[in-house]
């Protein structure tokens, strides 16, 4: 009991150094409530996404579809609120019409996955094609604006106690999605397929339907975030979203979650997708010039899963050290 | 046949940590010769091999190869003396043909590339000297396991090999398979090559050695040429008659008579034949071990009770009732299972003991419904009760760190074992199945373990061992049957039994020098 589990303060250790430093750096700029909120409301979009995807995640999956499934449900609500020609309805019908399309995109990864034994990998990759093209046909390739109804333009720019809506959005998510994942038996077996699939089945857990679930929720939180994304930039093109693929795995790792799955929490999560925010804006403020940005978020992500990874090595290490013993 | 030693190890010994694994080990082999080695489940054969071909180093001992005394300190060392080691997990790689797996990392070179048509040629080249069923540009890709052992062979006898090694050769062969092997076997000795030939399977041995070593704890327990490999005197040479006298190696079976039949199996049939027609019962109360050699179908067997693997046909009952095997409907009937690989597939590394312990048993802790119309995912699990759980799990089986908390994947095996066993016996069983229940755990735990079954037993719960200790065998059951090549063969109910006979029985040896002595 000597020896204090520093890897557990690691991560709110990084960001308050982070904020630290930058307060020092510039106090008055960084530490105000516009910019706090700035900060949020920019990683708003992927602390939605990652809500989602972390369960596949957890399973040992991966989503790579993220990136143009959320640009196609940007473009699903836009296209729906014009149909029924910017009124009120056309926005309750386009966002059941998002999320439900977010739902279907993510019963058919996990359909193909659990029924044909096709890698996740493979089947998100070649699906992110199909939304893009999707995305394209509907949309003839061109940007489509959308300003009304006003409540579609409140959603990602109103703000509450000083806030972004967003912000608020992201926070409910993480909530329902930590209480999933901690609380409930559902979550429970999400952990349990992720660590180890056939000991599950063995323990009587339906892995399919876990697995489908997992990939179903992704769909959803993706749709979600197409609907603000698109409400905050008041527009939707095939390429809404483009990059957010990665941004999503990135705060994933970040944030502790192990892309083997079995391991992570939305707390990570959420900290990871709030570091990439610190940093831009760090970043920014620093006037680093943004051709050095790219730079500097790559350097510090190294460090961040190397970190993870070292105390993971370390308690490997120990652990085989352990099994040789009993072996001899 | 030529006398002439090619490799001699003298004088070995190896122990880990202060446990002596060989004492004064002497094992020598002759050019052109099938030698076989044999011995129990941790006799010392691996790790003499392992020291001759370089993985482990010998703490003292003297290796000879063709008269001249070496040092072997890797694998690379013993291949360039001409040892071959062909390994059970297999290293040919699929997606290559025979030839360039043959040849990998050596191939012919014309200049700068590789010249495909001298490989191929040098490939058929061997293949035609030992007489293979193999094509050079076949893709390994394509191939059954049987064959992909022969490109291992050949890859040895390609850098010249003069010794090769086979570790249970014929475990994943299908008899044809085993039978080609055993030609090429024979073929490669009448060319001067000698091999080490590692197996269980007793008949194999006799039809294939021309000479036999038996360690047994460590030590050479014989070394018998041709004549003297008798099938009952090898069975004795290998438990060892001191341990015949101990308490460990013969029993008195005792059934209680009119218990009632808990289990009830009918003609239940593999898919892929692995096992057929098996008909059995287990009563309450009842301890019924599963004896037979690896590879026999016991696993097989218990897995489809459990529902596991579907069988093809055959019905299960459980106190009468018709089962429609499947994990989940067995666990909900009262069956629990505790699978053969403990790591891969008993519990979750990365969770803690109490989340692994309650992992079958949501159905039991306190759960609220929060929004129902969402099913599990809003069915919030009370954590104080969970808690509970694990700690009374912890309690009842003495689990170390008793720690609800700790990783299971940190723990040692005895402990990480009773975590698997410790989730059944937070419910009220009818049945439990158990597949190898104390490989690799060390005595103190397996007895604890042997104490947690004969309590449930007491309680009037059906067990079922799968074990292919033989100690363990006779130690925990009240019943034995024995099983071999996908069949019961034979029930050892209400008599003396010893480790022989139920060695015999599953090797398929005829008993009458057991029964004349019994």
């Amino acid at each position: 009991m000597k020896n204090i589990n520093w890897g557990k303060y690691s991560k709110p250790m990084i960001l308050i150094a982070l904020v630290v430093a930058l307060t020092v750096l510039r106090g008055t700029t960084f530490l105000s409530v516009g910019n706090i909120a700035n900060v949020l409301w920019s990683v708003s979009v992927i602390g939605i996404m990652v809500c989602g995807t972390i369960f596949v995640f957890l399973l040992g999956g991966i989503d790579l579809s993220i990136a143009t499934l959320c640009g196609f449900c940007a473009v699903t609500v836009v296209e729906v609120i014009h149909f029924f020609h910017d009124t009120g309805l056309g926005l309750f019908v386009g966002i059941l019409a998002a999320i439900a399309v977010g739902a279907l995109a993510g019963l058919f990864h996990g359909f193909i996955i659990t029924r044909f034994g096709v890698p996740a990998f493979l089947v998100t990759f070649a699906s992110q094609s199909i939304f893009m093209g999707l995305s394209m046909v509907v949309t003839n390739n061109k940007i489509v604006s959308c300003t009304a109804p006003a409540a579609f333009t409140a959603i990602g720019s109103v703000k509450l106690l000083g806030f972004p809506l967003p912000i608020y959005f992201m926070i409910l998510m993480a909530l329902l999605s930590w209480f999933v994942l901690r609380k409930t038996v559902f979550g429970r077996y999400v952990y349990s397929v992720g660590g180890n699939a056939t000991a599950s089945e063995i323990s009587g857990i339906n892995v399919k339907r876990v697995t489908v679930i997992c990939y179903v929720l992704s769909g959803v939180t993706t749709a979600i975030g197409g609907i603000i994304l698109a409400s905050m930039t008041q527009q939707a093109a095939a390429a809404t979203g483009s990059g957010y693929t990665n941004d999503v795995i990135t705060a994933g790792v970040i944030g502790g979650v192990s892309l083997l799955g079995g391991e992570g929490t939305v707390p990570g999560a959420i900290f990871g997708a709030v570091l990439m925010g610190l940093l831009n804006n760090g970043l920014n403020l620093l006037s680093v010039p943004s051709t050095q940005t790219g730079l500097v978020k790559g350097l510090v992500i190294i460090v961040a899963v190397a970190f993870d990874a070292m105390q993971h090595a370390d308690q490997s290490r120990k652990k085989v050290r352990k099994v040789v013993k009993k072996a001899a | 046949m030529s006398a002439e030693t090619i490799l001699e190890a003298k004088g070995i010994y190896k122990s880990f940590s202060g446990v002596p694994v060989l004492q004064d080990v002497r094992f020598e082999v002759r050019r052109g010769e099938v030698h076989a080695l044999m011995g129990e489940n941790g006799a010392g054969k691996s790790t003499l091999i392992k020291i001759i071909t370089g993985v482990y180093s010998k703490d003292d001992g003297q290796i000879f190869w063709e008269g001249q005394p070496v040092e072997i300190n890797s694998y690379q060392d013993c291949q360039k003396l001409g040892v071959a080691c062909i390994y059970q997990e297999l290293s040919v790689i699929p997606p290559l043909t025979v030839a360039q797996n043959v040849y990998l990392g050596r191939e012919p070179r014309r200049g700068k590339f590789i010249d495909f048509k001298k490989m191929n040629e040098m490939t058929q080249a061997l293949i035609d000297k030992y007489d293979f069923p193999l094509k050079p540009e076949t893709v390994v890709d394509h191939l059954g396991i049987g064959q992909r052992q022969l490109i291992e062979i050949l890859k040895g006898l390609s850098q010249n090999s003069k010794l090769l090694i086979m570790d249970e050769p014929t475990a994943s062969l299908s008899g044809k398979e085993a039978e080609s092997l055993f030609r090429i076997i024979n073929t490669l000795r009448s060319e001067g090559v000698s091999i080490i030939y590692i197996s269980h399977r007793l008949e194999e041995v006799y039809m294939l050695s021309d000479r036999l070593t038996i360690l047994r704890d460590g030590k050479n327990a014989a070394i018998l040429e041709k004549k003297d490999i008798i099938p009952a005197k090898v069975i004795e040479t290998m438990i060892g008659k001191v341990v015949d006298e101990s308490a460990g190696s013969k029993k008195q079976l005792h059934s209680e008579p009119g218990a009632e039949v808990r289990l009830d199996v009918r003609g239940l049939t593999d898919k892929s034949d692995r096992f057929r027609n098996i008909s059995f019962q287990v009563h309450r109360g009842e301890i019924l071990g599963l004896g037979g050699l690896i590879g026999a179908g016991r696993t097989e067997v218990v897995r489809a009770i459990y529902g596991v693997d579907k069988a093809a046909s055959g019905e299960v009952y459980l106190d009468g009732k018709k089962l429609d095997p499947s994990p989940k409907n067995s666990i909900m009937e009262g069956i629990g299972f505790v699978p053969e690989d403990r790591r891969g597939q008993g519990f979750i590394p990365l969770l803690s003991t109490t989340k692994n312990v309650a992992l079958t048993n949501y159905d039991i802790v306190k759960t609220n419904k929060v929004f129902a119309p969402a099913g599990d995912l809003a069915t919030a699990i009370s954590d104080a009760d969970e808690l509970a759980m694990g700690k009374r799990a912890i309690e009842s089986i003495d689990i170390r760190p008793a720690d609800p908390e700790k990783q299971v994947g940190l723990m040692s095996g005895g402990n990480a074992q009773k975590v698997v066993l410790g989730k059944w016996l937070m419910r009220d069983l009818k049945l439990l199945i158990v597949d190898e229940p104390t490989a690799g755990i060390d005595v103190g735990a397996k007895d604890e373990i042997y104490q947690i079954l004969e309590s449930l037993a007491r309680q009037g719960v059906a067990v079922i061992v799968v074990t292919s200790d033989l100690q363990e065998l006779l130690r925990v059951s009240h019943r034995i049957l024995v099983m071999r090549k996908g069949d019961i063969v034979r029930e050892f109910k209400d008599e003396v039994v010893t480790q022989s006979r139920i060695l015999s029985a599953g090797q398929g040896v005829a008993e009458e020098a057991e029964e004349a002595k019994a």
